[in-house]
């Protein structure tokens, strides 16, 4: 038993399970020089129209400098960009007014607009809601009904080729898109996609349902909703999955692209890999319980007053990559696991049909994260993990689990 | 002539076609053009799906949704013949963060949708304010996350209690937020204390002093509010909490309630295709929502404000911002009442165990919202959801309008607008 749960402990801590962020010093030297390059050019720019200036902002609500860069630093880790980033981090920042962000709603809850507006930072409600240049935003501009799409259409004509498209919900094709029309037209959500994403200079997919399909694809899929990269093609693509995507990643993402004029590294979900690069596991406050062996076996029951670790309740944190363990939510507050649920696996694809609650992963017919979205991962994914079930009890699911496996099933 | 009138600023899309005879709104229809089929999806679905399912219906009111499914739930073990006693502190729990959760929709809905859709309409000076909103809003939602570990989308309600399990640090983070809310409301908002607000018992008393509650209050007179947007003057409060008076309202008069009588049917919509369908009690169409919350607490203020303005546009805005403040208080009491010794989840018989049917009813922020659950060894055989909006903005045909529709009927299609809004309406939830 204790040599098996040293084996865990050796396969999680391993540096293998983390992504490898330090590209060497030459890399490092050119990308500065480009950022540089790129923040002088845009100095050089005029804010679009007469967007608030975040430097006015920070002092009108008293946001010491000291302040700011404590945050300008604390995102340049989060993009995981070496420290001496930190005042180009804090430039670009100040440059989110010459950023024009246009933001569409499809089929979604909404939930990523609220996780957004609670966005965390000095004051980064301000920052998102007057500093970056959002164009366009159904529920957040001031304009509504026909002027809404007036404004939409002459966002697109002025900013051609220049602005980040946000979108928010996924994407529903069934009974040709008659499940979701906008507009006086009645266009689908599919050609709305379509025609606004044409002049993006890059999409970025927010949220599970964007990414994924998310709660709509869900089996049966009834409305057949599919994510934004499986309609768009040959556009630059971002995706920040979760449910709802954590508002430092969509900040994180807009601030990447001013600095460097370039999507982020992107692993083969087309995720960030500054933010879904390692796993809630990596980080979890609770991993020294799951290294222990110590677990909550029921709700309420003494482990769960003690904090232990909630793989048995379900937790899908081993397989999950995301980095809610470090950001947390809602201004850092907290986060699931800090209330004593287990993850649900909510940034990777189909996590409503394989994850949810508290199906147990072995029999979850989980497959290890999509075609090697980090070598490692593939390597030590949830094949392992679950076949193995080191030390960790489950042998019976276990074993139905590589009974499979010799079948040519799942793995 | 029929015209097409899109409408954002309100939570999703949703159009609504205006039939105009000489300049006033003869009468009107409402679609609701998205659908996502959650009800089908969780069809099939182990049981406990449904908690993380459900709150996704809305990234508004998730929360409420949470809570109505874990309601449902254990009222299947209830008629399963396993009943779920809840301790005291998981109760409160539950309740203090649908409170919150009611209170930032409030406030969004005040400084985003109504003051800047007023500020159109009128000319006394009214400051549009659209981040006070989501600051208030992010600080409850900050308290929410003390307890449901994030906001929106928290699922940390079990059948059985809650999974956190909060000391005192806990509970002094979130008396610390609800404080800076309550500060915010007195100094922003009201322009007076929360206590002595509470304490008005006429509609007279707003003259006494000025504030962004006072400037919406002249608003909406020089509008003539006071005198449009009548509806039913007929409620209903479903919901049972401590906060409540679970009740049917013809005017002022209560009477009982059963949830059992909420039926739906579908919405009509003769130009377009909506996913929505209309609520309806006992056949009949009401009114839900913080006005008939409100009334049923016989709240000295809303009654004094009923008896002179019925249930118009104002009484229906005025309601809303005055429960912002009745909640505030009551959620202080909530939390200074709190056994953190108590357990926060009582053991349960295994899920798969039950075959049942279930109910689990709330109040959301605008009103009612109800969860069928049907449940064959734990698993989800059937799932019917019925929310707020469906009540409120129900569409029906002229010979039986639903309180929006009549509402909006004999108005300039301007004012129409207006009173659209302040029933908060939302799409995502009633097509979900
Ligand atoms: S709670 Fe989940 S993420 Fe945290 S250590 Fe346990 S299994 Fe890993
Ligand atoms: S902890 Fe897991 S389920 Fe929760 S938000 Fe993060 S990735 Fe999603």
């Amino acid at each position: 038993m204790s040599d098996r749960i040293e084996g865990v402990k050796k396969l999680f801590t391993s540096k293998s399970a983390r992504v490898e962020t330090n590209k060497g010093d030459a890399y490092y030297d050119k990308l500065f020089q480009t950022c540089q390059a790129r923040i002088e050019e845009l100095k050089t720019q005029q804010p679009i129209n007469n967007r608030l200036d975040i430097g006015d902002v920070l002092e009108t609500q008293g946001i010491e400098r000291r302040d700011f860069l404590k945050w300008a630093s604390a995102v340049t880790g989060m993009l995981m960009l070496p420290a001496s980033f930190t005042p180009l981090v804090a430039d670009a920042a100040l440059m989110m007014n010459r950023a024009p962000v246009i933001w569409l709603e499809l089929q979604d809850c909404a939930g990523n607009s609220e996780a957004l507006l609670r966005s965390d930072g000095p004051k980064i409600d301000e920052i998102v809601l007057d500093i970056i240049s959002l164009e366009f935003h159904e529920t957040l501009q001031a304009a509504s009904g026909h002027q809404a799409e007036k404004q939409l259409e002459e966002a697109i004509e002025h900013f051609k080729d220049k602005y980040l498209l946000f979108v928010e919900g996924s994407v529903p094709l069934g009974m040709n898109g008659q499940f979701g029309t906008i507009g006086a037209s009645g266009e689908t959500m599919h050609d709305h996609l379509v025609r606004v994403a044409k002049h993006s200079a890059a999409v970025v997919a927010v949220g599970s349902c964007a990414t994924f399909g998310g709660v709509p694809a869900a089996a049966p899929n009834p409305t057949g909703a599919v994510g934004v990269m499986d309609v768009i093609k040959g556009k630059p693509l971002i995706n920040i999955p979760a449910c709802p995507a954590n508002p430092a990643n969509m900040v994180g993402v807009i601030i990447h692209y001013i600095l460097t004029g370039q999507v982020p590294e992107l692993d083969s979900l087309l995720r960030p890999k500054f933010a879904f690069g390692y796993r809630i596991h990596d980080n979890c406050e609770r991993r020294a319980h799951f290294d222990a062996g110590e677990y909550v076996e029921e709700w309420g029951d003494e482990g769960a007053k003690n904090n232990f670790c909630l793989y048995k309740m379900g937790c899908k944190g081993p397989m999950t990559f995301n980095n809610c363990s470090i950001v947390r939510y809602n201004e850092g507050v907290n986060w699931p696991i800090g209330v004593g649920r287990g993850c649900i696996g909510c940034s990777e694809p189909d996590f409503w049909d394989k994850y949810a609650y508290e199906r147990p992963m072995a029999d979850a017919k989980i497959k290890a994260p999509t075609g090697g979205v980090e070598k490692t991962v593939d390597e030590f994914g949830l094949g392992l993990l679950t076949a193995a079930g080191i030390g960790i009890g489950i042998h019976a699911a276990a074993s139905a689990f590589a009974g499979k496996k010799e079948d040519g099933g799942e793995a | 002539m029929i015209t097409k009138q899109l409408l954002e600023h309100i939570e999703g899309e949703a159009s609504v076609y205006f039939d105009i005879k000489d300049d006033k709104v003869d009468f009107a229809t409402i679609t609701f053009p998205h659908f996502r089929g959650m009800e089908s999806i969780l069809k099939g679905k182990n049981a406990l799906d449904a908690l993380v399912i459900t709150p996704r219906v809305c990234g508004i009111c998730g929360h409420a949704h949470l809570m109505a499914a874990v309601r449902a739930i254990e009222d299947a073990y209830k008629n399963a013949g396993f009943e779920i006693k809840l301790t005291q502190k998981a109760q409160k729990i539950r309740e203090f963060t649908l409170i919150m959760e009611m209170i930032q929709n409030h406030f969004k809905w005040l400084y985003m949708v109504i003051i800047p859709e007023l500020v159109k309409l009128i000319s006394i000076k009214l400051e549009k304010t659209p981040l006070k909103g989501a600051y208030a809003a992010s600080l409850s939602a900050k308290a929410i996350a003390v307890f449901g570990g994030q906001w929106p989308h928290s699922s940390y309600m079990i059948p059985g209690g809650v999974t956190s399990d909060p000391t005192f640090i806990e509970i002094m983070q979130a008396r610390s937020q609800l404080e800076e809310l309550i500060k915010f409301f007195e100094k922003e908002t009201l322009g007076i204390s929360l206590d002595k607000f509470l304490t008005l018992e006429s509609c007279k008393d707003f003259n006494g002093f000025s504030s962004d509650l006072t400037n919406l209050e002249k608003g909406l007179i020089e509008t003539g509010m006071h005198t449009k947007g009548f509806a039913k003057d007929q409620f209903i409060v479903l919901g049972e909490h401590g906060f409540t008076n679970s009740s049917k309202l013809k005017g002022t008069r209560t009477f009982g309630i059963n949830s059992k009588y909420v039926s739906d049917t579908d919405a009509y919509s003769p130009q377009e295709i909506t996913y929505a369908k209309n609520a309806l009690y006992k056949n009949e169409y009401y009114e839900a929502g913080p006005l008939g919350r409100m009334l049923s607490q016989s709240v000295p203020l809303i009654k004094n404000m009923h008896r002179r303005y019925k249930d118009s546009a104002y009484s229906r805005v005025m309601a809303r911002v005055f429960e912002i403040g009745y909640l505030l208080e009551y959620s202080k009491i909530l939390l200074d009442n709190f056994d953190i010794d108590e357990d926060s989840v009582v053991t349960v018989t295994d899920i798969k165990q039950i075959s049942a049917t279930g109910i689990g009813v709330v109040e959301a922020p605008r009103g009612p919202l109800l969860h069928k659950i049907e449940l064959k060894n734990g698993m989800i055989s059937q799932y019917h959801i019925t929310t707020p909006t469906q009540f409120n903005i129900g569409s029906s045909t002229p010979q039986t309008p639903t309180p929006v529709q009549q509402a909006m009927q004999g108005l300039a299609k301007k004012d129409a607008l207006f009173i659209f809004r302040t029933f908060d309406v939302c799409s995502v939830c009633t097509t979900h």
